[in-house]
Order: C-alpha cells, then structure tokens, then sequence
C-alpha cells in the first residue's frame, strides 16, 4: 500500500516550490523539522538536546523538538491533527501503539534500510523504525532480595511485595498485561487472582510505582531491564538489579516515523536515519535508559552486565485486538478479595 | 428597600459568567464535534460501569464524611481557644495541604505509613496503608484542612449578642451548642461535605496508589482511560455527562439546602465562652492531633533535604518557579476579580429575594468544579489544535483553564463574606447614597482577608497544576510541577522530592504572607 519512492518524488517538485518560497520570506532560515515526541525526551537529560546537536551538524537544517505528554499523547495529537498536523516525524510511539498509529493514514514508510537492526528485534516494518527498546522487568534491591525469583510463575506464586503499573493508564502495566497472557494464556484469570494477594498497590503511572519502591515500598517493581544501568551511572549505585526471567520478557520497541503530510520528506528520511545510525545510538541509551537498536555501539560497561532475556510476546496486530478483552479480564481478576 | 439596582452594573458580570459557561461549553462541543456523537448509550450497559461508580459515590461519601467529621471539632478548638499556639502557622498549613501536590502526598504517606513506614510498626502486624483506608486518609488529609478553615471563619460569624444573651439566660452548654452554634454551622457544613465530595468524587491518581487495585477505581479514571488511551471520545462524553449530573444535582440541592446562614448583622469574637478545664483539654488535644496529622506526612519528607544529589543544578529550578509564579499570577489575579464579579448579580438576587435566580447563578458560577477538569482541558485541545496555533496560544490557554478551574474556590472564598456585607451594610449603603466608587472601597476594605485568601487559594491551585500545562504549555518554558514530572518520570526521584519541597516552601511562604489572620475582625 506504501509507495515510498513514488511518494518521494512526487513530494520533491512540491518540496521545492515550497521551500523557494519559505527561502523568500526569509532569506536566512534553514530548512525546519519539526518531530513530535515525549517530554522526557526532550528534556535537558533526556536525548533530545545532544541529538538535535549531532543531527543539526551534519543536516544544514533546525531540528525543533515538540514534546507531548507521553507516547499517547503524540498518537492522540496525530488524532486531532489529521492532515493538518505540523509534524515531520513523530518519535516515541512504542509497538503497542503501533497499529493504531498506521490508522491514522498519515504514516509514510521510513525507506531506511533495516540490515544493521539488532537481530533481536526481528524487525521488518515498512512504515515505523526502532529506536530503541527495553524489556519489561522486575527491577529489587539486591541489599533487601537475597535470593530473587527467576521466573513470572515463581514471582506469581511467591508472596513477595510486589508494585505495578495499570495497564488502562500506563505502558509497563500494558508490558505486564501482555507478559502474563503469554505466559499464562488461559489461565491469566488465576494468575491475576494470586498476584493480586500480594501486590502493594497498582499505579497511575510508572513513575509513582518506581518512587514507591525506592522509599522500600515493595520487594519489586514493574520497570526495564535498563533500569540499573540509570542507577550505576548516575547516582553510582549498584543494589539494583533487574530478575530474569526463564519463560522470557515481553519487550516494548519504541519507534519513529515520517508523516505523509511533511513538506521535508527528505530532511525527515535523513533524521531516521540518523537515529539509528552509531553516533545517534550511542547517546540514546544513556539518556533515554533502553537499549540500542544496532549491535555495534560503545557504552558504559554496566549495560553489558545488564540481564539479556529472551524475548517472547505477540506482534502488535495481536495485541490490538486483544488488549480490550485482556484489560476486561485483568480488572476483574486482580481484584483483591 | 435595597439601595442596588440591577442595571448596568449586573452586565459586565452577566458577560463573565457567561464567559465561564462557554469555557465549558467550548469543551463540551471540541468533543463532540469531533467524534460527531454526544455520547455512546452502550457505556451504561457495560456492568463494570456500575462498579466503578459505586466506588466512586462509596469513597467520595466516606471522605467527605470524614473530613467534616474530624473537620468540625478542629474549627471549634481553634475558635474556643483564641490563645492557641501556632495557630497563623496552622491556618497557612491548612491552606498548604489542601493544594499539596499527589506525588508528595503519596510518597510522606507511604514513608510514614507504609509497610516499612516509620509510624507502621505503632499500628500493629495488620495493618495496610493500601485500600480503602488508605485513600480516606490522603482525601481526608487533603480535605479536612480545608474543611476547618471554611468552618472556623462561619463560625467567627456568631454574632457576639447570641452569646451574650446565651450567658445572660444561663444557658447550659448543650442548649448553647444547640441554639447558637449548631443553625450558624448546619448549612455550611453539608455545603462543604458536598463540595469534598465533588472533589474526592473527581480523584484518581491517589485513589489508585493507595487503592491496592483495580478494586479501587473511579469514573475519573474511565474518563482518563477513555480520552488518553482509547481516544474514545462518546465514551468519554458519556462518563463525563454522567459525573456531571451527578456533582452538578449535588451541588445544586446543597446550594438549596445550605443558603440562608449569612444574614448576619455583626461579626463576634469578644464574647466567645470561655471552655472550661476539661473543655479546654479537649480543644487543645484536638488541635494537636490535627496538626500532628497534617505535619507528619511533611516533616517525614525533610530528611531528603540532607542527600542533595550532585547532578541538581539550580538554575533551572528557579527558572522553573518564576515560570510557575507568573503564570499563577497571571491567573490569580484575573480569578479573584472575576470571583468577585459574578457574585455582583448573586448578592442582588439574595437582596431581592430571589432565591431561585440566586442558586442558579450561584451554580453556574461555581459549576467547573462538577465538570471533570480532564474533559475541560482535552475538550478545548480537541477544539483549539486544528484552529490555533499552540505554540503562540498555548500560554493564554493555559491561563484561562487554570482560571475556569480556580474561579470556583475563589467564589466559594468570597460569597460569605460578601453576603454578610451586604446583609449588613447595604441598607446603610443605600440610605447614605454612597457613590460606587465609595461602596466598593468599603467593600474592598470589608473583604480584607477574604479577598487575599481567595487570591492565595487561587495562586496555589494553578501554582500546582500539572494537567493543563501538560496538553497546552510550552516544555521549553517549564514551570516548577512540569519539572517535577520531569525528575520523576526519568528516575531522578530525590531530584523530585526536592523540587516539590521547594514548590512547597514557596506556596507556604506565599500562604503565609498573604493570608494574615483577620485579627482585627
């Protein structure tokens, strides 16, 4: 259905009747990108202001970061928007968004070539490029845990304290939701009921549930597996650790994509790109805290110490069309009695 | 009779009440002029519907329960005992807690009371901080303060001559409670349940952590999920439609029920009874749990102040709370003259005696409380992204939710005093034939203290806000509660729980410059 090339060129002649025009009215300013993205990303420790350094170098163009709320709130922008949106690229819808977001209609396919992907991702989108990824994860105190569970099945079984996110309000809990469909299938109702005997509580958002943790709240908290290497680098701390898991870790894959609608289809191909090229790879992990999505890249040795599960879940056509009924089974499962 | 004439005085009013019905309005129509439906029926049959709003009606009931409970006996220590301790301090903390933000809450809660809290030990091997007792203790927290403050300034109102003839008639202390205390606090008290019940009625964040679970989920939440994750726009309307006409019958029939108790001719204070020892005792312990509650939480948050983490900066945090101060300012100022604008016509109607147009005039002015705040700011995002530019309008759109949102805790500062000084003095007013210039100094004057704490309650509440700036502000203009969203959602949760005990400090400052005691009442 997408017709890369065919959109290029036939976008070119209007490209550059257009940016005759903006070069009219002022003389003086480079080609504009605009991208949609999360707040975190842009802010002063997130990855936002060194890629717009790196990139703007080698692009002769401003690079101008818009910062929704979170990952749904850049879909839900698209939403309203429609044909109208300013946007270029969007960056920071996760896999679970993924359908979704090519419903819109104004998703282009990236042209970029997926060769150098991490194999791990098995990754063949046409339309959204990877980024980054994390996975899922238990993250414990190691001073507190001594002996942590190395399976979803023993955490369920144990009676550890544990505190998540909920899935109708935040991605790790969706995270969570698809783990324990594909752990449990079936029987999730059962599984639900007997985490639900010892969760501490569930969360708005990850934040809280991580805060609460950290104040000693609970034996686990639902996180990232990257989510050590934050505490090892910045604060020099290395009690936390990520519990790994023998069934495997459903992971979440953030992505970007260029819009239909952008008047710099060029430019936004170019900053795709360069988002998963090693300069752009290297700085993402240790401001954004996931993973990067080509192998050969240099980082802190702490992130080769973190856990590397093997990866299970479903592709992102299943999960939307099932999230509604799982999230209908998760609320009236996890119910504590 | 009454010396105020309608006329023209009654239009700019009119236009501002008009104003705020179409801030709502406007939300209300960017949603369904999007999705094209005013609602989805199907919402209703959906049996998890009925659960959630059970919990929603259970929860806001019990708190508002309990915060009038406990409310009510801290109002009456702390108008008994004059010489009470601290008690400026008391009230400015009052205000502080009732603006505190939830991630502070939840995390002084959870160090205090939570399984390794430092009080949990106190409290026996059963107890749990998670469930219902849980989010009745922050909403009662967040509440009550504010509960206390409402009821102690009605109770100031207690005319000196109904306790002097209370005295002079040897009245035991029951009968006293029962003639002269009870009628000036009855209505005011069901107003202010209702008004934390509205307001317990539209949390969820909270509800949430301290909830334990699914178990513990409001419409609020429905109405999140709706417009955030599933973009379920009739869905969302329908939730909506449904908390509004819930809140909004509320607030009316309250309205009906707690009018009438300001027709006070003079203000008491200097022939309050004295308690007795025991009666003494009793006010001075109530005092003290109450401040014991409400400080705990906070002071269990101090020790974060001695691990500084090396990578803050302070720069931006500054930055941060000036950005914070003038955008508070920029809506504290127009809400508390607006808040005193449409209770122009409110206070004609009572003067004339028509009740009626004064309860419909009083709900509208303070209906944005009913509405959910989350479907006023999406509503107008819906409305304003295709047909404005954010970049330039967002700040303006910022100001004006954050003042559709204050308005009503404005208004609700200023209506009884301005009754009183209308019941008072607006025959007087009349009989001198004061120009208006002369009549709104005296009022002005009058208002006093009223008028600061409307306007410090004003500054606080959009001092705090998250959910407005989020949709609409520009990120690279941060105000001080976006950049401890910002901490918070990338890890730097010491980072966080500094930034908000800054935010806190501040808005205690703030509180406690601008919100002197009337003592010369």
């Amino acid at each position: 259905m997408n017709k890369p090339f065919a959109f290029k060129s036939s976008a070119l002649p209007g490209l550059s009747v257009l940016s005759m025009a903006a070069v009219m009215a002022s003389p003086l300013s480079a080609a504009e990108l605009t991208v949609y993205t999360y707040d975190s990303f842009v802010s002063e420790w997130g990855p936002g202001p060194q890629l717009e350094k790196a990139f703007e170098a080698q692009c002769d163009c401003d690079l101008r970061f818009v910062g929704a709320e979170d990952g749904v709130s850049i879909l839900n922008r698209l939403r309203i928007e429609g044909e109208r949106t300013k946007a270029d690229v969007i960056l920071g819808i996760d896999d679970g968004l993924l359908v979704e977001t090519r419903a819109t209609g104004l998703i282009a396919a990236h042209a970029v070539p997926l060769d150098d992907l991490s194999p791990v991702l098995a990754w063949q989108d046409p339309d959204f490029l990877p980024f980054d990824y994390g996975y899922f994860a238990f993250v414990y105190d190691s001073s507190r845990v001594k002996e942590p569970v190395t399976s979803l099945k023993a955490l369920v079984d144990s009676d550890a304290r544990v505190i998540y996110e909920d899935p109708r309000t935040s991605t790790p809990g969706q995270g969570l939701m698809l783990w324990m469909q594909a752990v449990y299938g079936d029987q999730s109702d059962a599984a639900w009921k007997q985490l639900a005997r010892h969760t501490v509580t569930v969360t708005k958002g990850w934040w809280e549930a991580y805060s609460m943790f950290l104040e000693g709240g609970a034996d686990y908290v639902l996180s990232y597996s990257s989510s050590p290497a934050y505490h090892v680098i910045t604060e020099g701390k290395d009690q936390y650790h990520a519990a790994l898991f023998d069934e495997g870790h459903v992971a979440q894959v953030e992505l970007a994509a260029r819009l239909k609608t952008s008047q710099q289809p060029v430019l936004a191909q170019q900053f795709l790109q360069f988002l998963i090229s090693p300069e752009a790879q290297a700085i993402i992990p240790v401001t954004n805290w996931m993973l990067p999505v080509i192998d050969e890249v240099k980082l802190p040795p702490v992130f080769s110490e973190l856990i590397r599960p093997r990866r299970i879940g479903f592709t992102p056509e299943a999960v939307a069309e099932s999230r509604k009924d799982w999230i209908a089974r998760w609320r009236s499962a996890a119910v504590k009695d | 009779m009454h010396g105020y004439r309608g006329g023209t005085g009654q239009i700019p009013a009119l236009a501002g009440l008009t104003g705020l019905v179409l801030i709502t309005g406007v939300a209300f129509y960017g949603l369904i002029g999007f999705s094209g439906q005013v609602a989805d029926p199907a919402t209703l049959r959906d049996p998890y519907f009925y659960g959630i709003l059970w919990f929603s009606l259970k929860q806001a009931a019990l708190s508002a329960g309990l915060a009038v409970l406990f409310g009510y006996p801290v109002a009456r220590a702390l108008y008994y005992l004059p010489g009470l301790w601290f008690r400026r301090a008391f009230l400015a903390l009052c205000l502080l807690c009732f603006v505190l933000p939830t991630l502070v809450l939840i995390t002084g809660l959870v160090l205090l009371l939570g399984h390794s809290g430092r009080l949990s030990p106190l409290l026996g091997p059963d107890w749990n901080l998670y469930g219902l007792q849980g989010i009745l203790l922050a909403h009662v927290f967040l509440n009550l303060p504010f509960v206390v403050r409402a009821l102690y300034l009605q109770l100031l109102q207690i005319p000196d001559t109904a306790w002097r003839l209370a005295l002079l008639l040897k009245l035991p202390a029951l009968t006293r409670w029962q003639l002269v205390e009870w009628p000036m606090v009855r209505g005011r008290l069901l107003v202010l349940a209702g008004f934390v019940f509205v307001l317990c009625f539209n949390s969820f964040a909270v509800v949430l952590a301290l909830g334990g679970g699914p178990q513990a989920t409001t419409l609020e939440l429905a109405i999140y999920q709706a417009l955030k994750y599933d973009f379920n726009l009739p869905e969302a309307l329908t939730l909506a439609w449904v908390q509004f006409t819930i809140a909004g019958t509320l607030f009316a029939l309250l309205g009906r029920l707690g009018g009438g108790s300001w027709l006070v001719l003079e203000q008491g204070g200097s022939q309050v009874p004295v308690p007795g020892r025991w009666g003494g005792l009793w006010h001075g312990g109530v005092y003290l749990l109450c401040a014991l509650f409400l400080l705990l939480p906070l002071l269990v948050l101090l020790p974060v102040l001695a691990h500084i983490p090396a990578s803050l900066r302070l720069l931006p945090l500054l930055q941060a709370l000036w950005n914070s101060l003038l955008l508070a300012l920029a809506c504290a100022v127009p809400a508390t003259l607006l808040a005193w604008l449409v209770l122009w016509p409110q206070r004609l109607a009572q003067l004339q005696g028509r009740h009626r147009r004064r309860q419909l005039l009083e709900w509208l002015s303070t209906h944005a409380l009913t509405a959910p705040a989350m479907v006023l700011s999406v509503g107008w995002y819906v409305f304003a992204l295709p047909r404005l530019r954010l970049e330039h309008w967002g700040p303006v759109l910022v100001v004006l939710l954050n003042l559709a949102l204050t308005l009503p805790f404005a208004v609700q500062q200023l209506r009884p005093r301005l009754l009183q000084f209308d019941a008072q003095y607006a025959p007087l007013c009349a009989g001198l034939k004061l120009a208006w210039q002369e009549r709104l100094t005296l009022e002005w004057r009058w208002l006093g203290g009223s008028l600061r704490a409307a306007f410090a309650l004003a500054l606080l509440l959009a001092m705090g806000d998250v959910a407005v700036f989020a949709l609409f502000g520009d990120k690279d203009w941060t105000t001080l509660p976006w950049l401890i969203y910002r901490y918070a959602s990338t890890y730097r949760m010491q980072e966080a729980a500094l930034a908000s005990l800054l935010l806190l400090g501040v808005c205690g400052l703030l509180v406690w410059v601008l919100d002197r005691e009337r003592a010369h009442a």
